[in-house]
Parts: C-alpha cells; structure tokens; sequence
C-alpha cells in the first residue's frame, strides 16, 4: 500500500492533478490490448502521471526509497501485457510527455519524448522529407516510448526494419532516480558497452526510457498499393517468396486468410468471392512511376504465376489509405469474432514461412479451433489469432495444448516467441523453451545489476 | 392500470434489468486496442484513462462481470461521454459505446433510485408539447426553477437571424442573382410532415420558421404537432418516458409518407426507434415503418432536387453534428446546399464533437469549452464568415464560439442560409 505521506511526496512532484487514487481511475491503469482477462483485476495502488524526465526520476527516487513496484505505461496498446502492474504499485503513465524535442534536419536525426504517438513522430518528420519507418499496425495511438521498450515492428519491417535499426540513443531513468544518457548522434559509436540497444526491448524492467533520438531516412518520393487475391494462403506465400527471391524488396507484404477477410466484408457490408481464401497486400515505394511500374509489372507476374484469382493496384492515395486501414484493424476485427482471442506473434526465417502457415492449419483442424492468420509474410512474422470461448469447461487446457503447438511448430523450423510484441506476461511461460537455462541465467544478471531490488515492471519476461 | 398498459409498462421493466447484460455483451467485442484514444474528445482535454471510449467500456465490461461495485462513480465515469460516435467510427470492432453508455446509465439510475430531480423536471417540461410551443412559458418555468443554464435563453436574441444574414450578404456579388423560385414539384401523393423538435421551437424559433418556408415550397406541408423525440430522456435514465413519447410519435405521424426533421438529434434518435422496439411485437413493425420515413432536411432537399432561395458572397464553413454525420451517415447533401448558396471552406476536424452533447455542456462546462475552443480555431482558420450546422445543440456551442471569436464569424442553421 502506498500511505498518505508517500502520495504527499509524489503530489509534490507531478502535481496533485497528475495523481490519481479512485477506485475507477486506478481500474483504467489495470489493463491493456493483450488477452489477459480484466478481471481478477491488476489495479495499481496509484497511477502517476508525470510531464518531464526530472519528474519520472523524482518519482523513481521515491519509489526506490520506499520499495514501492514501478510500471511504466504509454498508451497501453500491448499486446502481451507488459504495462499492466502485476504487483500493484505505481502505474507511471508517459502519455503526457509528448514533445518531439528537435529535427535535426542536417544529421538527419530527431528526438522526441517517449508519450509522442508514433504517427505524430512520422508526420512531423515527413513534412521536412524525412522517413521514419517503423510503423506497427497501432501507429496511430501507440506511443514512441512502447515502441522502443517493446522493439516494435510494423509493416514495412521487410525492407525498412524494425524500431531497434532506428533507435541511435536513449534518455533512461534508472531504478534509483539517476538520469542515462546512451548513445548519441555519432553514427559510429563503439564507447563502452551499447547500452541504447540493450534498453530497446527491455519491457520497461531495466529503466524508464523518456526520451529518444532516432535517425532518419530520405522519404520515398512514390509509393503504390497493390492487392492480391488467391484461392489459398500457399498460393499467397509461394508468391511473397518468388518475388523476393526475384530481387523484389517490397516496403511491405501482409498476407491475411479467409476469415479476416470475412470479417472485412462484414463490416463493409460487401460479398466475399467464394472462390477466395487468401489476401496479400503489398507496398512498394521508388524515386519514380517507372520504378513502381517495373516492381508492379514484375509482383504481378509472380503472382499469376503462383494462381493469382485478381490483381489490383490502388489507383489513389485513398484507395491505398482504405486498403491499409483495413490491414490495421484486423487484429480488432478478428477479435471480435469470439468470446475470447488469444493472439500470438510468432516469427520465422523468411523461408519458413509458408511451412510455419501450413502447420498452423494441421494445429487449427487437430485441436478444433479457428485460427485466423495474418501477417508479415514478407518478413517472416505472423500473428495466428485463436478464437475460443474461455467460459466453456475444458477449453483453457486445450486452448494451452494448441498454443504450445504453435510455439513448438514456431521454434522448430528456427523461429522465436516473439516477433514484435515482446514476451510481457503472455509468453513468460514459453521463454525457457527459447532462451534456455543459460539465457534466462543472463537476462537476470542484467536485470539485478540494473534493479537490484525488482521494483522495475515485476512478474515479467520470465 | 388496464391489462395492456400494465404489460406494457412490465415489458419497460424487463428491459431496464437486462440493460446492464446487453451493455456488457456490446462492449464484449472491446479488445482494447486502442484506436478510440486519438479520436474521443473527453481524452483529448482529460486524457485520463476511465475518459476514454475504451475506459468506459472496460468500466462497463467489469460491471457486468460483477468484478465492480455500481457506484456514484461508475455512474459518473458513464455520465461523462458525449455520445458523439467518434469511437463507434473508428473502432475496427464497431463496439457501439454510445449506445453501451446509455444502457448503463438507465441501469445505474434503476439501482440508485431514480433519475436525478433535474433531468426528471427537464424531462416533464419537454414531454408536454403544449409548453415546449409556449417556449417562453417553458422558459420562465425554467428560470424559475433555478434550471435556466440548461437553456441558455440569453443566446436566442443574440441568434443571427435570416433577414440579418441577407443583409449583410446582399452585397454587389449577390445583385440580380436571385435565386429562381424552386423547380420541384412534389407530386400531391407523398405526404411531406414537419418534426418540430424542442431545441428548434425553444431556442431558434426564427431558424424554424425558416425550415417551414423551405418545406412549404416543396410540398404542401403537415404539422401533426408531435411530441419530443425523447433523446434527453433516454439519455439520461428515463427509458421509460422516451419509450412512451415513442409510441406517441408514431401514432402521431402514421398518415404521413415523409418525416422531416431539421434538428440532427431528433432525426437520429427517430431513424432508431425501430431498434428499440425489436423486441415488442405490437410496436415493432410500426416503429420500423416510422424509422424508415424519417428523414433530415438537407437529406430531404436533396432528393426532391432543392436549389438554395439565393446565392450570395458569403463563405461558409459548415459543422458537422454528430447525430447527422455518424448518426445518419449525411455528410455530403449540407455540404451540397451550402456550395450552392455561396462560397464554401471546409474546416479542420468539422466532424469532431463541438461539445454541446445535449446538455453535457452544462453539466460539465469545463471540459465543454476546452472543446469548443479548438472547434472556435479551426472554423477561425477558414476565414469562413458564417458556420453553418444543423443540430440547435450544436448552434447553441456554435453561437458561443461566434462570441468568443469576437465577430470573426456568425453562427447559424442550415435552414437561415438556403
């Protein structure tokens, strides 16, 4: 519990506005976007909402003082649990730091603070020509610091990367209220060990990352959108592989299965071809037409190839926007088909991808489950969506055999748990299988040199 | 009590024990994504969670659950939402939050005893039309009662009216542009009915008047003399008047062929009343065949092929009230209209909530202005002289701005300007 006079000292911080104590406004700090069940709840004791790193680190001297568990919150959009406070505590929320401090247009580099929404990052650097590329499908209300802590992917992870290639430096606030520095603008760096990669993707349990400096890249002066359907998800994935093995590097190559699409049509209120099973949308990007011409002409021709049913290229910037937008909440969408989704996000070498979707499929009929498929095909990073119904005796056990399936069919063609949404609470029972015993044994090294007392986001990772 | 009005008021009951059910199987589809959070006005000024879209329904969800109390609180953190739809657009799930709000609220109400005694003497005013006609009547009643800031009668002759408008507008871009009178022709068999909705007869009669001139000039027009809507009531715990006043509309205009509402609120809530019937086998039908003859003004003048009285120099700009954009899907026939009668901008964010929201901005007038003043920025950014909306709530906010602005803009309804 946190008593009246540890409140007072946190109020003299961030200001009595800032602190919230009801009942219900500590609810709302006890979820986020992963399946992990609102109730039994997990309410932080007090949620604190600080303005500036000098008062994350106040707030963190008082937290280490009096041992009170700290965890760091953005906009809640995980995917795996990583901002709920498992050991109540203080939820520390960073939705109110949102400068984007400096653009410095010349090293082509910028610097925000960690509650800047990633598509407010992006748009403010694409009105000087500059490309920031991460972009994962929350883009629009995740926040730049999530991004980091989780390491966040995105679509155009195939061509461009994923946050980690992007992060040149971090501003952290240790466990007892120090302020770090990592990194910086030189593009060479070999100072000491790199600490700025090891916080990226550190879950918030090594520190609270405030601020961060990113580079940049020239913005692509064309882009196009093309959408590809087939009878089946083999047809899709033998086509994102041909091109790629073709030389063609598209931005982004998303395959989704028959039930998103169902689902699209559904909110659309638009019939399905029956004929279809499959979907592949797909970026390019080029300094002009002909470049797009010659990536379409050529993705075009593997697709036919590989049993295309159609071939549509979005003729205007708004044709494009709606068939991403599409792309982007399908992960909601689907979600909303059954009582309970339960979304994973593995990740394999590109070319086992289409082996990995197979196998899904055999898990899906030998376990009785729908599980709905889409993805980064392109990259090898898929998000099987498995609908059950929780309430129905029996099912959480078999729902725990089918996903133990799918991590061991993930793992066993060289994969990993965990593409872009971190291990959080979700996968924490799966990390031993992954890491091993002599990982693990080295993730907690780092974690007690950083924390020594736990108080950084507890009861996650493993 | 007769049989039938005793089965009918059991029906009314049963309903409000499932709402909280109903409620938590809407928000159910929630995952908490997230989306919701850029576009939900109340986050944007509070940006605490339990404001959010997606913190009412987690509030709703764990409600239902039995995972929390039914508290002052939770009624509060429900009361706190402007039904504006913004949320339902966006969510790649279509959680309807607004509707789950409602719910949750006539059902926190049934629990702690009743609607509070402000809603329920405001209510009782707007279900006696014979005082809502009488609006300086209803007023006095108001004012005495200490309620009068519910309708802020002081903005009624501060209201900018037609004549004004052509005035100030009749410049030399206007001279020998008048309009020719209008070319449709209603043929004698489509029964074209006025809905006159509360806000429009108390607060903006001489708007009203206008959209009896427009209509008259299509159609022989009928005024059944109807009752209020009822969205003040349901939105505020009292199901059982809105669902009463319901029924009464719909034996009211039954003869009509066409129901034309020139208040976005009423429209919205008149299109739905078939759903809140589907469960009522001697209403249904009725209530089904009502909601499809309703329609909005300018959806109205669009189809019958309506040309604007004149064409004058004035730029507008135009407001997009939440119950017309997303709750009737009309976006584009004001748009139309307005291009028509002058010069047209579109202003940054014209579907965002201007704040109004019934009488949100009474109850929480703090919240309320932080909204409306980013609304007063961008229709400033325009450089419009006059924006134009279609909602009175909305035009009561809009006048507000016009105000703040200093003269920069002139607030008015669609029908004063067409």
């Amino acid at each position: 519990m946190i008593d009246a006079g540890i409140k007072k000292k946190i109020n003299d911080v961030v200001g009595r506005d800032y602190v919230l104590d009801s009942e219900l406004n500590r609810f709302g700090y006890s979820y986020d976007s992963s399946f992990i069940p609102l109730l039994p709840e997990n309410r932080p004791d007090l949620v604190v909402l600080p303005r500036t790193a000098e008062e994350v680190s106040r707030v963190m001297a008082v937290a280490c003082e009096e041992e009170i568990p700290v965890t760091p919150r953005g906009a809640a959009s995980g995917r795996t649990g990583g901002s709920i406070p498992l050991r109540g505590g203080i939820s520390l929320c960073l939705d109110r730091m949102t400068k984007i401090v400096e653009l410095d247009e010349r090293n082509m580099m910028v610097t925000a603070e960690a509650g800047v929404r990633t598509i407010d990052l992006y748009n403010h650097c694409a009105a000087k020509g500059l490309f920031f590329p991460p972009d994962p499908a929350s883009w629009k209300f995740s926040t730049i610091g999530g991004n980091v802590a989780e390491n966040a992917g995105g679509m155009r992870a195939v061509k461009y990367g994923v946050t980690k290639n992007y992060v040149m430096g971090l501003e952290v606030v240790l466990a007892d209220g120090a302020i770090l520095w990592t990194g910086g603008k030189a593009i060479k760096n070999v100072t000491g060990y790199d600490l700025t990669s090891l916080f990226t993707g550190s879950e918030g349990t090594l520190g609270i990352i405030t601020r961060a400096l990113f580079r940049l890249i020239p913005m692509p002066k064309r882009r196009g959108t093309l959408q590809v359907m087939f009878r089946n998800l083999d047809d899709g994935c033998r086509t994102i592989h041909t091109m790629l093995l073709s030389g063609i590097v598209p931005a982004a190559a998303e395959i989704m299965d028959r039930t998103c699409l169902e689902v699209v049509a559904r909110h659309r209120k638009t019939e399905l071809d029956p004929e279809v099973g499959a979907c592949i949308i797909i970026e390019i990007d080029g300094d002009d037409d002909t470049s797009l011409e010659i990536q379409a002409k050529g993705i075009e021709d593997v697709a036919i190839s590989c049993g295309a049913v159609t071939f549509r290229a979005a003729r205007s910037q708004q044709e494009a926007d709606e068939i991403w937008a599409v792309r982007r909440g399908i992960s909601s969408a689907v979600a909303a088909l059954a009582p309970h989704r339960i979304g994973e996000d593995i990740s394999v070498p590109r070319d086992a991808f289409p082996e990995v979707v197979r196998r899904i499929a055999e898990i899906s009929k030998k376990h009785g489950f729908t599980i709905a498929v889409y993805g980064h095909a392109g990259d090898g990073n898929i998000h099987p969506s498995l609908l059950c119904d929780l309430s129905k005796p029996g099912e959480e056990e078999r729902v725990h055999r089918a996903v133990d399936d799918i991590f061991a069919a993930a793992l066993s063609v060289g994969g990993t748990l965990s593409g872009e949404h971190g291990i959080g609470i979700t996968k924490r029972p799966y990390i031993r299988d992954a890491l091993g015993e002599i990982g693990i044994r080295t993730l907690k090294a780092v974690k007690a040199a950083l924390d020594p007392k736990g108080l950084l986001n507890p009861g996650k990772i493993w | 009590m007769t049989t039938a009005l005793k089965q009918r008021h059991d029906m009314d009951k049963k309903m409000d024990h499932d709402l909280l059910r109903e409620a938590g199987r809407m928000v159910g589809r929630c995952d908490r994504c997230g989306t919701c959070l850029p576009v939900c006005p109340l986050f944007g000024v509070k940006g605490i969670e339990a404001t959010s879209a997606r913190g009412k329904n987690a509030v709703t969800r764990a409600l239902a659950d039995g995972g929390l109390e039914p508290t002052r609180e939770a009624l509060d953190i429900v009361n706190f939402c402007l039904l504006c739809r913004a949320c339902v657009d966006t969510c790649p799930a279509k959680v309807p939050t607004d509707e789950a709000m409602v719910d949750v609220r006539q059902h926190l109400i049934d629990l702690t005893g009743g609607a509070s005694t402000k809603y329920k003497l405001v209510g009782g005013i707007l279900k006696r039309p014979g005082v809502v006609k009488a609006a300086s009547a209803a007023l006095s009643i108001l004012r005495r009662s200490g309620l009068n800031g519910l309708f802020p009668y002081g903005m009624a002759p501060e209201a900018y009216t037609r004549s004004h408008f052509l005035t100030a507008f009749a410049g030399p871009a206007a001279l020998g542009q008048q309009a020719p009178p209008s070319t449709v022709s209603v043929s004698d068999r489509s029964k074209v009915a006025y809905f006159r909705g509360c806000g429009m007869e108390m607060m903006f009669p001489e708007a009203a008047a206008q959209t009896r001139a427009i209509l008259e000039n299509t159609a022989r027009l009928r005024e059944p003399g109807n009752v209020c809507c009822g969205l003040p009531h349901l939105a505020h715990g009292l199901r059982g008047d809105f669902l009463d006043l319901a029924r009464r509309n719909i034996r009211i205009f039954e003869e009509a062929d066409v129901v034309v509402s020139d208040c976005a609120s009423c429209g919205a809530t008149l299109k739905h009343l078939g759903s809140f019937f589907a469960d009522d086998p001697a209403w249904k039908d009725r209530a089904t065949a009502f909601s499809a003859k309703v329609m909005d003004l300018t959806e109205y003048l669009a189809k019958v092929g309506y040309t604007p009285r004149q064409k004058t120099a004035a730029v507008f700009t135009y407001h997009d009230p939440c119950h017309l954009v997303r709750g009737q899907g009309i976006a584009k026939p004001p748009r139309e209209l307005l291009k028509a009668a002058g010069g047209f901008v579109e202003m940054k964010g014209s579907d965002i909530c201007c704040g109004g929201a019934g009488s949100f901005h009474i109850d929480y007038p703090d919240a309320a202005a932080q909204i409306l003043d980013r609304k007063r920025r961008n229709i400033e950014e325009t450089g419009a002289s006059v924006v134009v909306t279609g909602c009175p709530g909305c035009l009561i906010q809009l006048a507000k701005a016009a105000k703040a602005s200093g003269g920069k803009f002139k607030a008015m309804h669609i029908s004063q300007v067409i």
